[in-house]
């Protein structure tokens, strides 16, 4: 691999991309100033899907629309000095590559992926981010090889506590650095890991078949980049292969299967530039524009892919109630249509999750909401003073709030359950959950009862019960609730979830 | 007195005897509880500590120092949640003047470690002490231990906890749903493992249990400010009442004892320190227990 010019540049943005990774965890901060949504809020597939789909305008994604015009103006450079699972997969690139198509990926499934997915969110069903290049490579690191780093390394260190003991301490700033900058501070085991990492690892096996292969025939992505850089007035000259030459059709990663550069799939890696023995190829801007191709694919892809997109979008709109009823979503979110079509589902509120409470949805929200984050309190609570999931939404559909604003957004609300609840069920005391409630006026209060114990004498015993008008439902409750096969304490979705108003906190009549 | 009479007196009082003995010699040694006032928290913390005779009693050359404050919560300071960093950054300075080779400080934190570790202020506090530890737990750290106890047989201690020479009791004194208060007995969770919820069903008991097996040489209250209601983790600084006191003593259950006081409460009234006290942990009663004012 030669260090060109656009080498360095993919190597950086892998670099940056790696560390805004990292940097998507707390870290002693309440705000976290730069986080991996950068790479989100630049995407114009994002931008686009989310356009589409909220038929709004958002701030947030302003970066994608620069990025939008600057492929307008140069091309799909994107893909060949940016992107992270490109330079993953040029890194990955087997000694005998091999740059001739794969027929049965050849031709126009691009346009049948990201056609039906566009109009999809155009129908109200955003799932572009599912086939997103960059949401696939953070969803398999977060799922997936990220944990995994982090269990091999605790799972060594404790080990290491087994064999040596206390002598270990020795060694602990060692790993207290690497648990610092390196490792999760908790190794959360996730759904749909397997098939994360899948997606991943099946896009690189690609690359055995051929250079840039999803690159150039699935990535929506790209697929979307090159249209728009069907526009660029840059153009390489000589658009062809030279009749005493042809060297640039092993040179190049992406195109000149067919004696000709397709620009739709030219990724200005500068390969052919820097490795023409006679020096004679250059990029240069040439006006008039002059559009080698037609504007729009072929009327049958257009209209085929605006019926895709239906077919795919109103099935999945179904939802049974139970399944509703169990969608605890992160704080802020207040509506699950509008989520839907806001989410993502690059997976980094999961990352961020202070007490690891979001895990994606693998059937609970139905194929519309795969992947998207659900509050598991049983697992993880949301913690009161946190606003990180907010703060790293690359599209607000988790609300970036002040913490006092988020602390007063409703999850849910608190339900005992009188059959596990140790004071009503086993009539001892208890109340955990009154002990862990967060909000200051306390959600869970206690009275004494003079209750029948179950061993037939009468006793005093603290019964707790939920203040509903105040408890945002971060879960804290049913997360700690000691009755270990039930909790004896859930939180349910509601239907309102207006925040928690000043009044209604302290001055109530019980 | 009739045979009957006279053969369940004599029962009685061959079943009371060593309790009364006991009394007794309670009685001859006082307990010496050291309270402190002022509003420059490092200066009162030592001289509470003085009164009880100096750090130097309880920790030699060479100790290994384990100070357990209260640093349980996503709180800070203000809010009476966690003991407050500069009484517990003097404590920890005490001891390294005293000669520890090593202090550490930690918390089994009921909120997120980091944040706990964070606004809690202590990790910052301690920030550059030299010969002083303040990680977050380890899970893997905590080791069963036979209590044999009377609610607890056996339970996940904290190994550092169990190897220190010197165990300080360093809680601040706040309101607790279940236990009314919670002061030095209660802190002691924070070296506790497992599911610690399930010791909510026979709170007092299970406490003396882990309090008997693990002894707090020192215990240092934080009163500096207290939590009147709505703990342990409060977070309305109406609940909040500043008192500028840290109070001391060798006596775990004097300390608490005393410190039930400044919440207009009795000793009698808080069912743990009842229940340390018939365990012969220390002395509850507040006309055996010498309070120095200093």
């Amino acid at each position: 691999m030669k260090l060109t010019t656009a080498r360095i540049s993919q190597l950086l943005f892998l670099a940056l991309f790696l560390l805004l990774f990292l940097q998507t965890e707390y870290r002693g901060h309440d705000q976290i100033n730069a986080a991996v949504n950068s790479f989100f809020r630049a995407d114009p597939l994002v931008l686009v899907s989310y356009l589409l789909a909220a038929k709004s305008w958002n701030w947030l994604l302003l970066p994608a629309v620069l990025m939008t015009l600057a492929t307008l103006l140069l091309g799909r450079f994107f893909c060949g000095w940016i992107c992270p699972l490109g330079t993953l997969l040029d890194l990955l690139t087997p000694k005998q590559r091999s740059t001739r198509p794969v027929p049965w990926l050849a031709g126009n499934l691009k346009y049948w992926l990201l056609l039906p997915l566009l109009s999809a969110s155009l129908f109200n069903l955003n799932l572009a981010g599912l086939l997103d290049p960059i949401a696939i490579l953070l969803r398999g690191l977060t799922f997936f090889f990220y944990p995994l780093l982090g269990l091999t390394a605790r799972e060594g260190w404790v080990r290491l506590y087994g064999l040596i003991g206390e002598q270990r301490d020795s060694l602990a700033p060692a790993y207290g650095l690497l648990k610092n900058y390196l490792l999760p501070f908790r190794e959360t085991l996730y759904p749909l890991a397997f098939v994360s990492a899948l997606l991943l690892v099946l896009i690189i096996l690609l690359e055995r078949l051929e250079t840039r292969a999803w690159c150039r025939h699935l990535c929506p992505l790209g697929t979307l980049l090159g249209w728009l850089g069907r526009f660029s007035p840059f153009k390489r000259i000589p658009p062809g292969l030279c009749a005493d030459c042809g060297q640039c059709r092993e040179l190049c990663p992406t195109t000149f299967d067919q004696g000709s550069l397709n620009r739709e799939e030219c990724i200005l890696c500068m390969e052919c530039e820097q490795g023409c023995p006679n020096q004679r190829i250059s990029f240069r801007p040439s006006w008039p524009l002059q559009l080698s191709e037609p504007v729009l694919p072929q009327r049958r892809l257009l209209l085929g892919g605006l019926a895709g997109g239906l077919l795919l979008a109103v099935p999945t709109r179904f939802r049974s109630p139970e399944k509703e009823s169990g969608l605890l979503r992160p704080p802020g979110v207040r509506d699950e249509g509008d989520f839907l079509k806001k989410c993502v589902r690059c997976g980094e509120c999961m990352k961020v999750c202070l007490k690891n409470a979001l895990y994606p949805a693998a059937w609970q929200a139905g194929l519309d909401g795969i992947y998207t984050p659900l509050v598991i309190p049983r697992l993880g609570y949301c913690e009161y003073n946190c606003t990180l999931c907010g703060q790293v939404c690359p599209t607000g559909a988790i609300p970036n709030l002040a913490v006092e604003e988020k602390k007063r957004q409703v999850i849910g609300k608190a339900v005992f359950d009188k059959n596990h609840c140790l004071p009503f069920a086993r009539k001892t005391d208890c109340i955990v959950c009154e002990e862990h409630c967060p909000i200051p006026d306390k959600a869970i209060r206690s009275r004494e009862v003079r209750v029948l114990g179950l061993d037939g004498v009468m006793k005093t015993v603290k019964e707790p019960y939920v203040v509903e008008e105040i408890c945002n439902g971060c879960g804290i409750c049913e997360n700690v609730c000691p009755v270990e096969t039930r909790a004896g304490i859930k939180v349910h979705v509601v239907r309102n979830r207006a925040p928690i108003t000043e009044e209604a906190s302290g001055q109530l009549g019980y | 007195m009739d045979r009957r009479t006279f053969i369940k007196s004599a029962g009685a009082a061959t079943v009371l005897a060593p309790v009364l003995v006991q009394e007794l010699l309670a009685a001859t040694e006082m307990s010496l509880v050291a309270v402190a006032e002022g509003t420059d928290y490092p200066a009162i913390t030592r001289k509470a500590i003085n009164a009880v005779g100096g750090m130097k009693r309880y920790v030699k050359a060479g100790d290994l120092v384990v100070v357990k404050p209260n640093m349980g919560w996503d709180r800070s300071p203000e809010f009476a949640a966690n003991s407050h960093p500069l009484v517990v950054r003097a404590v920890v300075e005490e001891c390294l003047a005293a000669g520890a080779r090593k202090v550490k400080v930690f918390d089994h934190t009921c909120n997120d470690p980091r944040r706990c570790y964070v606004k809690s202020g202590i990790e910052k506090a301690l920030k550059g002490l030299k010969g002083v530890e303040c990680k977050q737990i380890e899970p893997e750290r905590f080791r069963m231990t036979a209590l044999k106890g009377q609610f607890l047989k056996e339970w996940e201690l904290y190994d550092e906890a169990l190897a220190a020479n010197v165990f300080i009791n360093l809680p601040v004194a706040k309101h607790h749903g279940l236990s009314r208060l919670t002061l030095g007995l209660k802190n002691i969770m924070g070296v506790m493992g497992g599911n610690r919820g399930f010791t909510h069903r026979n709170l007092a008991v299970a406490l003396a249990d882990v309090n008997s097996h693990l002894r707090s040489h020192l215990t240092i209250i934080d009163a500096t400010r207290i939590l009147t209601a709505h703990g342990p983790q409060g977070g309305n600084l109406a609940d909040v009442k500043v008192l500028n006191k840290v109070i001391a003593s060798a006596d775990i259950v004097a300390a608490d004892a005393y410190a039930t006081t400044l919440f207009g409460l009795k000793p009698a009234d808080i069912a743990v320190t009842v229940a340390a006290h018939k365990r012969g942990l220390g002395q509850m009663n507040l006309d055996r227990i010498k309070v120095v004012k200093v």
